[in-house]
């Protein structure tokens, strides 16, 4: 019984509590109460031990996932990009790596909106000297008879352009203002990277737990995580997700109602 | 408006801080200075050339929401007109930056219309 009690599982509970309780009745239909004493304490030792050895299982899948998903990623990674990426065995880094390359990536893209934006300006600059031209257009079309109606169809055709280049301007302004988004994922970034260093911590104390444990539940641990570095924490919320859920305001109109509700 | 004040663009992320910068521009206000968190925009403010403040609220070292309160605590700051661009959009945080002060609360992401309807704003109100 008690080698049963040691390797109990889950599944195995039900079958082995009924059986010891049977055994339990007929000990003490029997009279023999110290066997019975015996056979509660059994019981109560089972219950203990089905959690212990669960712990241990769980403890141990949960460490060898995260060791798959590592050196998973490393594969991927190191196929991708070279070899640059070997050091980077901490999932953590490697969200930070995100954060450094999508960072790098949007100045590029606001370096060319910025290089396009001076393009518009010197466009607009030669639309001022088209102007020029035209009113000398206007000024000869009285003694060219063959040039009756160009400066009014040439003029159509620099105001179409203008508005061309007004339009062209503020599309490469939403460009640069998307470019926000980069802001917005590195802060859900930061607070999962967070996430993960509390729950690593949390892992490897649980695995401290189940190893002290493990004398009475006979599971082999892994190798223990030495990874237990407590990085700084983030404050603050960071974007919201689940806005309505959350409590929170889905957009600018409602910051702008709650804060003239308070008299803003 | 005068475009020649001195604005103090607060953010940890240089993408973002970048971006204001490019929309002042626009605006006409070239005069920007950067910060990236509380802690490194005290000493620009205490410097007493900063007209205007915007800042992001989540950062580390010092968060946008204790800047705007050491701002107003502070005699020689506390008339500086603050504009929150942040990407916290609790109730209780707009309501506590509201308490804290605050001139005007974008949240990100925004449009670059709606960062010019609020700078214009905050110092229609003022003058």
């Amino acid at each position: 019984m008690k080698n049963k009690i040691a390797t109990l599982e889950y599944e195995g509970l039900e079958d082995l509590l009924g059986q010891m309780a049977r055994e339990l009745v007929e000990t003490i239909d029997k009279g023999n109460l110290s066997h019975a004493m015996e056979l509660i304490n059994d019981l109560q030792q089972a219950r203990h031990q089905v959690f212990y050895n669960e712990v241990g299982h769980l403890t141990r899948g949960l460490h060898e996932a995260i060791k798959a998903f590592s050196s998973d990623l490393d594969e991927k990674i190191l196929s991708d990009n070279g070899s640059s990426l070997t050091a980077m065995t901490d999932a953590s880094e490697r969200l930070g790596y995100v954060i450094e390359l999508t960072e790098k990536t949007s100045h590029e893209t606001m370096d060319r909106v910025d290089r396009s934006l001076t393009l518009v300006d010197r466009l607009d600059g030669q639309s001022e000297r088209f102007k020029d031209l035209l009113l000398l257009v206007g000024q000869l079309e009285g003694e060219f008879k063959a040039l009756d109606g160009v400066y009014d169809r040439t003029c159509a055709v620099k105001n179409e352009s203008e508005k061309t280049i007004e339009e062209l301007r503020s599309t490469l302004t939403d460009i640069l203002v998307s470019q926000s988004v980069q802001d917005i994922t590195g802060q859900l970034i930061r607070r999962v990277i967070t996430l993960m260093t509390q729950v690593e911590s949390q892992l490897v104390k649980l695995m401290d737990m189940a190893a002290k444990v493990e004398r009475l539940t006979g599971i082999e641990m892994g190798e223990q995580s030495s990874e237990s570095t407590e990085k700084d924490a983030i404050r603050a919320q960071g974007p919201q997700l689940k806005k309505k859920e959350a409590g929170a305001v889905s957009d600018q109109d409602d910051v702008d109602e709650l804060l003239s509700s308070l008299g803003f | 408006m005068k475009k020649d004040i001195r604005i103090l663009v607060v953010d940890d992320f240089s993408t973002m801080r970048r971006i204001i910068k490019n929309l002042l521009r626009d605006l006409g206000f070239t005069n920007v200075e950067e910060a990236d968190d509380g802690k490194t925009a005290l000493p620009i403010l205490k410097q007493g050339r900063i007209d205007f403040l915007i800042t992001d609220w989540n950062m580390p070292g010092m968060t946008g929401i204790d800047l705007l309160k050491t701002v107003r605590a502070d005699p020689e700051l506390s008339h500086i007109p603050v504009l929150m661009v942040t990407a916290e959009a609790k109730r209780e945080q707009i309501i506590a930056a509201a308490q804290a002060g605050v001139n005007g609360y974008v949240i990100k992401p925004f449009t670059a219309v709606v960062l010019k309807e609020k700078i214009e704003k905050i110092f229609e109100r003022i003058t």
